[in-house]
């Protein structure tokens, strides 16, 4: 991609172009957040909708003090939590002084063969492990570890501090581990 | 170090943020500790599992494209609008 601010001026000059290197860029992403938080393909789309759409409507006045991509990335996450509010899906954010679970299942994972890892069951059960996470937890989880954005990027998406993004990163990581690794652990016994 | 100091220090170490002296504590635990090492394995191969789902996980293509024309006409039409 070209330098951030020369996209920012080309697309105020509605270059199609640059608007298309931007949703190729950005807009799967996007949508696996907004898919992974509320569960719904049409709705996800409508989250890739409405943050293109508010770029474009906001682009004259875009200042640069935030990547595009962070912007972008924050006014669907904002959208997300909206809906999830709407249906009354938001628990209760931010326990950082929760206890920790320590790792209980110690399942050598070097012994599974890799088709075990790709197949559907393991699919599903990902699934299920990742929908027992809270939000925030989850969209720390798909933009740092997933997406691979550093952790000030996640902090500024989601509005927290970095540390609030590393001990929510660090809670998700071990809780997902240990549900595949009881999830494999049963599949090595079977 | 201990196996309950290993597991706080787990994602710093996963992501290289601990000092050289913490870094060093901890490969020598898991050098000599069979369930740590296997925790750290298995911490890494879910982030790995998760990542690699998510490259393969997109837009249905006709609602990416429907999409994009969408985007690009209200591109080109923005000045024609009264925001």
């Amino acid at each position: 991609m070209q330098d951030e601010r020369e996209m920012i001026d080309a697309l105020k000059q509605r270059d199609p172009a640059v608007l298309s290197q931007i949703f190729e860029h950005h807009a799967d992403r996007i949508y696996r957040l907004a898919v992974s938080l509320l569960h719904d393909e049409q709705q996800a789309d409508g989250v890739v909708q409405n943050a293109f759409l508010a770029l474009i409507r906001h682009v004259d006045s875009f200042e640069g003090r935030a990547s595009v991509g962070t912007w972008l990335y924050r006014v669907a996450y904002n959208d997300c939590l909206h809906r999830m509010q709407a249906q009354q899906r938001v628990a209760d954010i931010a326990d950082e002084e929760a206890d920790e679970a320590m790792p209980a299942c110690f399942v050598d994972w070097q012994n599974i063969p890799e088709d075990a890892f790709e197949s559907a069951e393991a699919s599903a059960e990902m699934n299920r492990a990742i929908d027992t996470l809270k939000p925030d937890m989850r969209a720390v989880f798909l933009l740092r570890d997933v997406e691979q954005l550093s952790t000030a990027e996640t902090a500024q998406i989601l509005g927290i501090s970095n540390e609030a993004v590393k001990v929510r990163l660090h809670r998700a990581r071990l809780a997902l581990r240990e549900r595949l690794a009881v999830y494999f652990d049963e599949w090595v016994r079977a | 170090m201990e196996c309950q100091e290993l597991v706080r220090y787990l994602s710093d170490f996963i992501d290289h943020n601990l000092d050289e002296e913490l870094m060093q504590a901890a490969r020598e635990h898991l050098a000599t500790c069979q369930n740590c090492h296997v925790v750290l394995d298995s911490t890494q191969k879910t982030i790995l599992l998760y990542r690699r789902r998510g490259e393969r996980e997109s837009m249905a293509p006709r609602r990416h494209d429907a999409l994009f024309a969408q985007l690009t006409e209200a591109l080109q039409n923005k000045d024609d609008q009264c925001d």
